[in-house]
């Protein structure tokens, strides 16, 4: 293990202490009620620190996260779904799809495989783009599988729910997922892969002329993407019960965006923190939205004050922070600084 | 160890090197001495890979003309490029570890990091800063180390002394004479033609993409009478 992989193997630490923190946090004085924002917080940071792996250390934008998401909620939905739900759910399925029901475990595979699949699919054409020709290309993955999602009612229901899905997954089980996610997160980035992309983010030529597959670098980081959404789409699905097209398209794009921006996109650190930090400002501006009485003053109603804010996050951060608040900062930097003395 | 033949190298329409010849013996420092424009970074381009060309290009005694970058430098091409184009993000040692991506050999790779850090106390301080934190003398020693870091059969040095301060050039120079040496291939692209000439085997010069002249360095003397034609001062 070299120094790079120590530090990485403590930072992934430091940061799964602050999310056994929350969650420590949560038994001890949460109600019952938070657990579901507290479970929506974590699938969002699943996403997020997936993102991290292509976008941060590509230095690439892409938009399609959201779709391979939904790909794998609705793949791990239909194959778990008891057959006598899916008769009332999905009565005109085709091939048989409203014919079996797989196990939790089963299904989970099946959804990471087809998403993997589409993923490997997709960064063929992705990982032979650089710059804007990334982000225009991910936009049109996330339309496609969006007006499929849409339009295939007798499979996806469209903008109806998709229901009868058992709850499988709780707080426990995702709170595992999100420490095994930064760990990986974290160990691609100081991984030869990882390296090799963020020397490719600085100056491609140069990789290249030391030797670096700059495509097959950048491949193996959007497959791997990939698998962190479809994770996130199966916990989703698993917690939820109910699906539907809505949630994996724009809205939740920016939102997971906006989070990785906040924090700085370079470090897996930055991708918590920020997602955190917007977590924790939505909810404050949700309960301000519905106008509640501070200090004897009644508040009026604002709604849709979440979605300006989380836009004004955006400018703000591209405005005076472009790196966002980590920058190319891990948490183990901030807390241990790096050794300056001779070998 | 080198071997271009009618090498003509083109960026688009424009034609900068028009047919050129040139040999780097193994263990030679050769230099290739020329004015901006010249074409010098346009044939180390065409070497590498990363720019079109046409012609012979022998390494070791095959042609490698038509392999595209990353064989190229797994097969023994290495550089140390024009304006230290570091990895400005990474850390030193993120930016050796780069130069020996094509390396397998874990441990060595290790113990060859440590080396530089001994030999380069400095980087070993900057161990874990940001590259692009360094002065410009250290990007150039952290380049040229990053450059020997793939182990490579021949060693390209693209204007290392460029933007330097006197002393700091000459300390530059220093180093690659013990590169030189310790037995390592150079080919030298310069426009400090004194400085190049003391340590070099044989020079080549490069004018509007032809060669001018070439020879042995004893026949350039102390290379101001070059120094005067390169930087255009006549007197």
């Amino acid at each position: 293990m070299n120094p790079s992989q120590r530090r990485g193997l403590l930072g992934s630490a430091l940061l799964s202490l602050l999310i056994l923190l929350i969650v420590g946090a949560y038994y001890l004085w949460g109600e019952a009620w938070q657990a579901r924002i507290l479970y929506a917080t974590f699938v969002n940071l699943l996403v997020v620190v997936g993102l991290q792996v292509f976008m941060g250390n590509a230095n690439l934008t892409s938009f399609s996260h959201a779709a391979f998401m939904g790909i794998a909620a609705y793949a791990a939905a239909i194959c778990v779904t008891p057959v006598a739900m899916k008769a009332i759910s999905l009565p005109d399925a085709p091939w048989g799809l409203n014919a079996f029901a797989l196990s939790p475990w089963t299904s989970a595979l099946i959804a990471l495989g087809i998403t993997g699949f589409l993923g490997l699919l997709t960064g063929l054409f992705i990982a032979r783009l650089t710059g804007v020709g990334v982000t225009i290309v991910s936009i049109a993955i996330l339309v496609i599988v969006h007006s499929i999602f849409l339009h295939r009612t007798d499979i996806f229901k469209g903008n109806q729910a998709l229901f009868g899905i058992p709850k499988v997954l709780d707080l426990p089980q995702i709170t595992a997922l999100v420490i095994l996610a930064i760990f990986g997160a974290r160990w691609f980035r100081e991984s030869r892969f990882g390296l090799q992309l963020r020397a490719c983010a600085d100056d491609e030529i140069g990789a290249r002329a030391m030797g670096v597959n700059v495509y097959r670098t950048r491949l193996v980081a959007w497959v791997l993407g990939t698998m962190f959404f479809a994770v996130a789409g199966i916990a989703y699905a698993f917690f939820l019960g109910t699906i539907s097209a809505r949630p994996f398209y724009f809205n939740f794009v920016f939102l997971t965006v906006a989070m990785l921006i906040l924090g700085g996109l370079r470090s897996v650190s930055g991708a918590v923190f920020g997602t955190l930090l917007i977590s924790i400002g939505l909810e404050t501006i949700r309960w301000l939205e519905t106008g509640p009485e501070i200090l004897g003053i009644q508040l009026p109603q604002m709604l849709g004050l979440s979605g300006l804010m989380l836009g004004v996050v955006i400018v703000g951060v591209m405005a005076f922070l472009p790196s966002g608040l980590m920058g190319n900062r891990e948490i183990e930097d901030i807390i241990r600084p790096k050794r300056q003395e001779t070998p | 160890m080198l071997e271009i033949q009618d090498l003509k190298v083109t960026h688009g329409p424009i034609e900068a090197v028009h047919g050129i010849a040139l040999t780097v013996a193994e263990g030679a420092c050769v230099t290739l001495l020329g004015p901006n424009g010249a074409g010098k970074t346009s044939t180390l381009s065409a070497i590498t890979g990363t720019a079109r060309s046409t012609g012979l290009i022998r390494l070791a005694g095959t042609d490698i003309s038509r392999l595209p970058v990353e064989a190229r430098a797994k097969r023994g091409i290495a550089i140390s490029p024009e304006g230290r184009r570091i990895f400005s993000n990474l850390t030193v040692r993120e930016n050796l570890v780069m130069g020996a991506a094509g390396r397998r050999d874990k441990s060595a790779i290790g113990s060859d990091i440590r080396g530089w850090f001994e030999q380069f106390p400095i980087l070993g301080e900057r161990r874990d800063q940001p590259a692009g934190t360094l002065s410009g003398g250290e990007q150039q020693m952290l380049a040229i180390a990053r450059a020997l870091m793939s182990r490579p059969r021949i060693l390209l040095l693209d204007e290392p002394s460029l933007g330097l301060a006197p002393q700091i050039t000459a300390r530059i120079f220093d180093i690659i004479g013990d590169l030189k040496r310790q037995g390592i291939t150079i080919l030298l692209v310069e426009q400090n033609a004194t400085a190049a000439i003391e340590l070099s085997d044989y020079v080549y010069v490069l004018n509007n993409g032809l060669i001018s002249s070439e020879g042995p360095a004893e026949r350039y003397g102390d290379g101001s009478a070059l120094m005067d034609q390169i930087t255009g001062v006549h007197g």
